[in-house]
């Protein structure tokens, strides 16, 4: 695991300070979404089919600020739309770091060279670029439906570590996802000196224009086994190892909608990330009001059934680690040995 | 690719409460622009993002395509929602990219290969 000692630090105690007031139900991440607009129309998103003047539109820095202030979760992840794209993207991730949260700048990195050679933002241990890359250069390419991207990105992520920023890659695997490939990813990555990767399954937007390539459950255990199943110890994983077992069906988790709740344009995202059914307007209404007993595997809920995306169940994954000693002793042993 | 059929320039008929909440629901689902015909006759075109029947006085919310918005329309006050506007999620971008890919390719083989 290759996340540094103060933001664990700042999680473990966030999660144990959570736990002894009673609270059951709390966000770890804030999935902020200042805008939908993105330069990119990938294959496997659906965060961004909407008319252009909703693409227009977009948050103020005041409205991102009240949302944090309001969810008090301790890390907030910036996706979109393509975040460097939001015209007060310095300023806001600004007056995030100086209110010490840890932000995970979720970017194509197509425009991150140019905004870093602008000045726009200065290294801190609280901000991280946390890079779209979903495998080597061709199949990123055809993730993304357009070639040259994966050298672009390339290129800012070494402008970025150059500067002394710390970057992160975020890979999302479908069901032609090949494990020796993605291995020789892993290593390129490793090579090209980023902190640590990011994985997850794809979830299946029923608004992606691409349905077809979505992985089911047994499949998703099936490519994270053989990836993973010999993990070499120079990979760093930026995230739970625990969340990485489960990948693997060597965990049984089920997902924690709450964990990574979802603010943008239209209010407090209803009831996770990934599903849209409906806003409320208040980070509060939101938790008291959602009827959350309908989502997660158990639940029987159709949609929910093959996902394993990280944004509900990595914070399963996290509180199982702060909160039973099995959970803690796993993630030890992960990290400690490398063995997944 | 999905086969679902897009709603786009579809004109129901609302009869009563069950298939105004039901038009809603498609509206709210829906990733285009509707208009939304007012029970006085008025006519808001805009992105309906939201919509709450787990309240007194249930009500939609829309972005109109002219105004900043959001601006909040109780049901009652619907007459009609007509799904006007292109249904952005109906494109077949990444179909687009393959077939280009393919014809790339097939250009820069050489013949007979």
């Amino acid at each position: 695991m290759s996340v540094p000692v103060s933001q664990m630090w700042t999680v473990a105690t966030y999660v144990l300070g959570q736990r002894l007031r009673g609270n059951t139900r709390y966000p770890l991440v804030l999935m902020l979404e200042p805008l939908f607009r993105c330069n990119l129309a990938c294959a496997g998103c659906g965060k961004i089919q909407y008319p252009g003047h909703v693409l227009r539109k977009h948050l103020s820095v005041e409205q991102c600020l009240a949302a944090v202030e309001e969810c008090g979760a301790p890390m907030v992840s910036i996706p979109g739309g393509e975040p460097l794209m939001y015209p007060e993207i310095g300023r806001l991730v600004k007056e995030l770091v100086a209110r010490r949260k840890y932000v995970y700048l979720c970017t194509n990195a197509i425009l991150l060279k140019e905004k870093l050679e602008a000045g726009l933002f200065t290294p801190s241990k609280y901000l991280s670029f946390s890079v779209h890359m979903d495998g080597l250069k061709q199949e990123h390419d055809e993730a993304v439906c357009r070639d040259g991207v994966f050298d672009q990105a390339v290129e800012g992520m070494k402008e970025a570590l150059r500067r002394g920023f710390r970057v992160t890659t975020n890979t999302t695997l479908f069901d032609n996802a090949s494990p020796i490939r993605m291995q020789m990813f892993f290593d390129e990555m490793m090579d090209l000196g980023v902190e640590g990767m990011m994985l997850s399954p794809g979830y299946s937007y029923s608004k992606a224009p691409d349905q077809e390539h979505f992985l089911r459950r047994q499949k998703t255990n099936e490519l994270f086994s053989k990836m993973l199943e010999n993990p070499k110890k120079r990979w760093k994983f930026n995230q739970s190892p625990l969340f990485l077992q489960f990948l693997m069906g060597k965990q049984d988790f089920e997902c924690t909608p709450w964990g990574n709740p979802t603010y943008n344009l239209f209010g407090w995202q209803r009831p996770c990330y990934l599903l849209q059914e409906g806003y409320a307007p208040t980070f509060k209404e939101l938790m008291e009001t959602t009827r959350w007993e309908e989502y997660g595997r158990k639940s029987g809920n159709d949609k929910c059934q093959d996902c394993m995306v990280h944004c509900g169940h990595e914070p399963t994954a996290v509180n199982h680690t702060f909160t039973s000693w099995k959970g803690f002793r796993d993630t030890v042993a992960a990290t400690v040995t490398g063995r997944l | 690719m999905s086969e679902e059929k897009s709603l786009e320039g579809w004109t129901p008929e609302i009869s009563d409460a069950a298939t105004l909440a039901e038009v809603v629901d498609r509206a709210f689902d829906y990733r285009g622009d509707v208009t939304v015909v007012l029970q006085d006759g008025r006519e808001l075109i805009g992105y309906l993002f939201n919509r709450n029947r787990d309240v007194a006085e249930p009500f939609v919310q829309m972005f109109e395509r002219e105004g900043s918005g959001p601006s909040s329309v109780p049901y009652a006050r619907i007459r009609a929602i007509r799904f006007t506007g292109k249904d952005t999620a109906a494109g077949n971008s990444y179909a687009a990219w393959l077939r280009g890919k393919e014809a790339a390719k097939a250009a820069s083989s050489p013949p007979g290969a």
